[in-house]
């Protein structure tokens, strides 16, 4: 009986052990926590893979949370489980900085990584289509002005919007609601135009038209280039970066007479682009050190510069001068002062 | 008369070929179902097996001055284009680790980029018609060719479609798994312990079961929505952790637990009781040192079964954000982490067509496990069934 | 690569407090723990030498005991660990419940101090004339009880989880919007979100109708698959065949039931979806590569094992007294299994198609790979529709805060599929239980 005893003893006395180890061995590593932008986030990723891949330090950890929240998250303190840079798809706002300046994150730099476009393209087995914004607008926009008065979506096909576009039935997939692509497309080719128009008052339009038109597509954009090429009648909305994955089976339209080239995107003449941000948590360096090393791999020519990693996903550099200026400041570690952003 | 029995022996052969019919449409209904499955696994495989097989190129490396800076300086710059950014970029990591390799040349066979990969499989690719006959050249010479896909075993996740693999995934599972056995089994054997051979027959032992019966039909998304709402949310357990995966599906896997413990301890018979009874045992001796004994095979089998369902499961863990991008190959319960079948999803996602392949590798793999899973729980079964 | 990990300890250490991902700091917590776990364990040894060294020496001067020494030995654990592990329990929950803050060493000492008084009472009570075997049993049922009542915890919590979250949705919107309008449109809530809220130009559109009708059809296309077949091989499985072709096949079907959904989901996307638009191209239909016919058909397919054994159960316990009549009556096999068998197993049958139906409702995999994200309301099962699964998801996993309107209604729509899933189990379960009780069948 003892001896039965004593094993039963010994064994309980073994897995109160090893559930206590396990949760010893269970500790935090120095790992960058990065949040934000889900237009940043493949950038940041394949850099991040590079950065575990290449230095002793682990992969930081991305998690994609739109710009705004991600902003919102950065700013919400120093230390203890805030993150340590945040992707934005835009510029942080003056609001936004001040609240971060309200909860002590008061030095922070900001780091420009380079321009992103929005392309309207088709399967490559029909003729280019070259579109203005306006066009643009009306083939999506939910109600559109007609004879100066604001009617559900009427246009059924190009041609009925302007009688030099082909006969052919309007149908674009394009991306959901909750992505930053659909984002920065009402930002840029919905709202824009439209404050333009009388009929809207001067007031920015971005409601979509939910008739059939436009084929919400879901996340996977892999599944909407293959519907393109399936589907030619179709036109797709995504990222530059989809265009330069698949040259051959893709044509994009031009919009006000420009394609979507890096040049022109990155110069800001295509009209349907925007620039990529992050934001850097300067309190943090000491903390965690392999922060700034982070940054340096990220702003280095082989990454943003021209022919660098991140162009072949999609990212279109900034002019030379602009990056050696971004290195620079990042250098300097400068911190953002709201006079910057007024 | 005979003419009318004619008629009846004619109606009746009537009845009989329609009874006939029915067998001959049942018969094919469970013939359709397991043409589907034929179907269904033909096509998982001839889309995955090539996951299995990845292209490789040899290639001289010289590491000269210049490749301590930029790997892609050590290649020949005929193959430069056409080896993986994976490798590329290590060079300078090695000559930075091994100083002596300065000046030498290696020659070995690396990774190519997914382009090639896809090209040597005849599949849909980007590369330009130069770099097409490159490759071919290099096949002619013997120094590109399908090999196995050792990476795909030994590696985490990656962009890069050449270099992505389920081991961060599989370690991922198989710690979810544990937080999940740890806390639904010894939970799932108490409770059916006490339903069975403790609770009195009354309102609450009845709410019980019935609540059991629904929690097994609750959609699992739901309980991924418990486990933001609960244990992000309130208990601030780390998101896209194993801890909280794992606690996510115990809940789910409990009632699967509870049931097959239930019917393994009713299996047990009466006699084994009242004999343990009759000789002083109290009511737990007898459970714990006679009924729970007898019933442990059919209480495992359950268990199987329940881990290979949550095992199989994803969408609570998307909702608790364990679709992270995990390059790192890493155990821990309390950092972010993936599981296979999320894997699978993230990758069935990737822009990039070669993925398409590494998703249907990802599900094979995942079928593989299951399939093992399963035909172990039947062997048990066979193996210490008794009949009483 | 996996060199590559390898940290100098110093910077290992010297981060730790910013990086975490905890509320709390997680090292200090590990140790902690890890030490109050040490030293229950060695509290834990020491009562059960204890405890069992005073029995053994009681016995051994011929006293009478009512236990064994080995069961005072275990009380002696129970009494210690018991308490102390309640009241460290009690105090954090209590710090994560109110966000009071117990120094955490206070609580660890005070855990401590309980369990060394714990350790005093059971060892006063190692005394000849203490039930200590009783005591045992007793706590163990109440342990047994707290396992028990673990699952009713997570009905509860789902419940809770949900309804909190819905209810801060329908304080944005309301309720009778929700469940009667036809237009999703939560476009306007995004922006919000992403920051620009003050220039979006439209209220956001909550209306659930298009989902439901979306998840309906799916659901119905996979029935209309699942029922037919599944029902006529369990007709077959159960009536006609040979008991070989029965052993293989019935695991063979359940194969069916094992396959994860994301499995389903990867082969609807990806190889149904192309087939339905070619074979509609074929017969001049226009199919959208959402098309709600692909996950439907393979949804259908998952389901088929749940019809099929569910009825091959139930088709097994219909009394054969039953077929004996029918066939001494002169009918024939298809009209025995017609008219008699299958009317008799009909509450069952109609209760494995209600839980398929709840599963269906609720599948999330399948449907989110393969169908839409287009709320449609729409008759034509060749158009792309969005379900309500697909709709939770992308609101939880987007780029999304969890304050905004869109992202609680997932809880919203949570709470419907909850409520909906639930009674039809409920309905299921007292129609199979009506069956039970009418032909005395215990094994169903």
């Amino acid at each position: 009986m003892n001896r039965i005893l004593n094993s039963r003893t010994l064994k309980t006395t073994a897995i109160a052990a090893a559930v206590i180890g396990v949760v010893g061995v269970a500790q935090a590593r120095d790992q960058i926590r990065i949040v934000g932008s889900s237009t940043v986030y493949p950038f940041a990723s394949y850099v991040t893979e590079e950065f575990g891949a290449v230095t002793e330090y682990p992969t930081p950890v991305i998690e994609s949370t739109g710009s705004g929240g991600g902003i919102r998250l950065f700013c919400n303190g120093v230390g203890e489980g805030t993150p340590d840079i945040t992707n934005a798809s835009r510029r942080i706002k003056v609001s936004e900085l001040e609240r971060c300046e309200e909860n002590g994150v008061n030095d922070v730099t900001e780091v420009k990584i380079g321009s992103d476009g929005i392309v309207f393209a088709q399967s490559s087995t029909n003729e280019a289509m070259d579109l203005t914004l306006e066009k643009l607008f009306l083939a999506v926009a939910a109600q559109v002005p007609v004879d100066g008065e604001l009617v559900d979506n009427p246009y059924a096909n190009w041609s009925d919007i302007d009688s030099a576009l082909p006969d052919r039935e309007i149908s674009i997939y394009g991306p959901p609601s909750t992505s930053g692509t659909r984002d920065a497309f009402e930002e840029l080719a919905m709202e824009v135009p439209s404050e333009e128009m009388e009929a809207y008052g001067g007031e920015g339009y971005t409601d979509i038209r939910s008739d059939g038109v436009y084929i919400d597509a879901g996340e996977n954009d892999n599944l909407i280039v293959q519907r393109l090429s399936e589907d030619t009648d179709a036109f797709g909305i995504f990222g530059y970066s989809f265009l330069v994955e698949n040259p051959n089976t893709l044509i994009a339209s031009s919009i006000e007479g420009i394609e979507p080239e890096a040049e022109a995107i990155s110069a800001g003449d295509y009209p349907i682009a925007r620039s990529l941000w992050f934001y850097v948590k300067n309190q943090h360096v000491d903390e965690v050190p392999p922060l700034y090393d982070y940054v340096d791999m990220f702003l280095s020519e082989t990454m943003v510069g021209e022919g660098g990693y991140l162009m072949d996903l999609g990212l279109i550099p900034l002019p030379e001068a602009e990056r050696e200026a971004t290195r620079n400041k990042v250098q300097e570690r400068t911190s953002l002062q709201l006079s910057d952003l007024q | 008369m005979s003419h009318s029995f004619d008629d009846i022996s004619a109606q009746l052969k009537g009845r009989h070929r329609k009874s006939a019919r029915l067998k001959w449409i049942s018969m094919g209904s469970l013939g359709l179902a397991g043409l589907f499955l034929v179907l269904f696994f033909a096509d998982m495989l001839s889309k995955g097996l090539p996951a299995f097989q990845q292209a490789q190129i040899q290639v001289e490396i010289d590491y000269n001055e210049d490749a301590q800076r930029m790997g892609r300086a050590a290649l020949e710059p005929v193959v430069s284009r056409l080896v993986s950014r994976t490798f590329e970029r290590l060079i300078p990591v090695r000559m930075r680790d091994n100083p002596e390799l300065l000046g030498t040349i290696e020659n070995r066979w690396v990774l190519a980029d997914s382009e090639v990969d896809q090209y040597l499989k005849g599949h849909r690719h980007d590369l330009s018609e130069s770099l097409q006959a490159t490759v071919d050249a290099l096949v002619e010479q013997g120094r590109a060719e399908l090999k196995f896909n050792t990476t795909f075993f030994t590696n985490g996740d990656s962009k890069m479609a050449e270099a992505a693999g389920i081991l961060a995934a599989a370690l991922g599972t198989v710690m979810t798994m544990l937080v999940t056995l740890v806390i639904a089994f010894p939970i799932g054997v108490m409770t059916a312990l006490y339903l069975e051979e403790f609770a009195p027959d009354n309102r609450l032992t009845q709410l019980i079961e019935i609540n059991i019966n629904n929690l097994a039909a609750i959609p699992s998304i739901l309980f991924g929505l418990l486990g933001l709402a609960i244990f992000i949310n309130f208990f601030g357990v780390p998101r896209s952790s194993p801890l909280v995966g794992g606690m996510t599906l115990a809940l789910m896997t409990l009632p699967v637990i509870i049931i097959a413990t239930r019917t393994a301890l009713r299996s047990v018979p009466d006699s084994i009781r009242h004999a343990a009874f009759g000789v002083g045992c109290s009511r737990w001796q007898v459970v714990r040192d006679h009924v729970l004994p007898l019933a442990m095979p059919g209480i495992m089998t359950g268990s199987i079964i329940g881990l290979a369902q949550a095992m199989g499961e994803t969408a609570p863990l998307i909702i608790v954000g364990m679709v992270a991008f995990i390059p790192d190959i890493g155990v821990s319960f309390t950092n972010a982490a993936t599981v296979l079948p999320a894997q699978v999803f993230t990758w069935a996602g990737e822009p990039d067509r070669a993925f398409v392949e590494k998703t249907a590798g990802g599900i094979l793999v995942l079928l593989a496990i299951l399939i093992f899973l399963n035909a172990s729980a039947v062997i048990l079964r066979k193996k210490f069934e008794r009949r009483w | 690569m996996a060199g590559n990990f390898g940290l100098p300890a110093e910077s290992r250490s010297g981060s730790l407090a910013v990086v975490d991902i905890h509320r709390e700091n997680p090292m200090q917590t590990n140790q902690l723990l890890a030490l109050f776990g040490g030293a229950m364990l060695l509290l834990g040894l020491v009562a059960f030498f204890l405890g069992r060294a005073k029995a053994a020496r009681v016995r051994a001067t011929g006293t009478a005991m009512y236990a064994q020494p080995d069961q005072y030995a275990w009380f002696t654990v129970l009494a210690t660990a018991g308490p102390a592990l309640v009241v460290s329990a009690a105090g954090a929950f209590l710090m994560l419940l109110l966000g009071a803050e117990i120094p955490a060493l206070y609580l660890l000492t005070a855990s401590l101090v309980v369990a060394a008084a714990g350790l005093m009472v059971g060892m006063s009570q190692v005394r000849p004339n203490f039930h200590a075997r009783q005591a045992i049993e007793r706590v163990i049922r109440w342990i047994l009880v707290g396992a028990a009542m673990i699952s009713i915890f997570t009905t509860f919590g789902i419940l809770f989880s949900i309804v909190f979250e819905a209810l801060r949705f329908f304080q944005m919107h309301s309720f009778w919007e929700f469940i009667t309008g036809t237009v999703w449109n939560p476009g306007a809530s995004f922006l919000a979100a992403a920051g620009r809220g003050d220039e979006a130009s439209s209220a956001a559109q909550f209306g659930s109708v298009p989902l439901f009708a979306g998840t309906f059809m799916i659901t119905g296309i996979a029935m209309l698959v699942a029922i037919p077949i599944g029902l006529l091989s369990a007709i077959y499985m159960a009536e006609f065949a040979p008991s070989s072709v029965r052993t293989l096949a019935k695991p063979t079907l359940e194969v069916l039931a094992g396959i994860p959904t994301v499995v389903y989901g990867f082969f609807a996307a990806i190889t149904v979806a192309p087939i339905i638009v070619d074979v509609a191209g074929f017969f001049g239909l226009d199919a959208s590569f959402n098309n709600a016919v692909a996950p439907g058909l393979v949804m259908g397919i998952m389901i088929i094992p749940f019809i099929s054994s569910l009825s091959d159960d139930v088709i097994n316990s219909v009394p054969d007294s039953m077929r004996q009549g029918s066939l001494a009556l002169g009918m024939t096999k298809g009209e025995t299994i017609r008219d008699v068998v299958i009317p008799t197993a009909l509450p069952g049958i109609i209760s494995a198609s209600l839980l398929a139906v709840s599963r269906a409702l609720g599948e999330t995999m399948i449907v989110v790979m393969a169908a839409g994200m287009r709320p449609n309301l729409t008759a034509n099962p060749l158009e792309d529709m969005t379900t309500v699964t697909v709709r939770i998801v992308a609101a939880l996993t987007g780029d999304l805060e969890f304050e905004s309107a869109e992202t609680l209604s997932a809880f919203a729509l949570g709470l419907v599929l909850f409520t909906v899933t639930l009674s039809l189990n409920l309905v299921s379960v007292i129609m199979i239980r009506r069956f039970r009780e009418k032909y005395r069948v215990n094994n169903l």
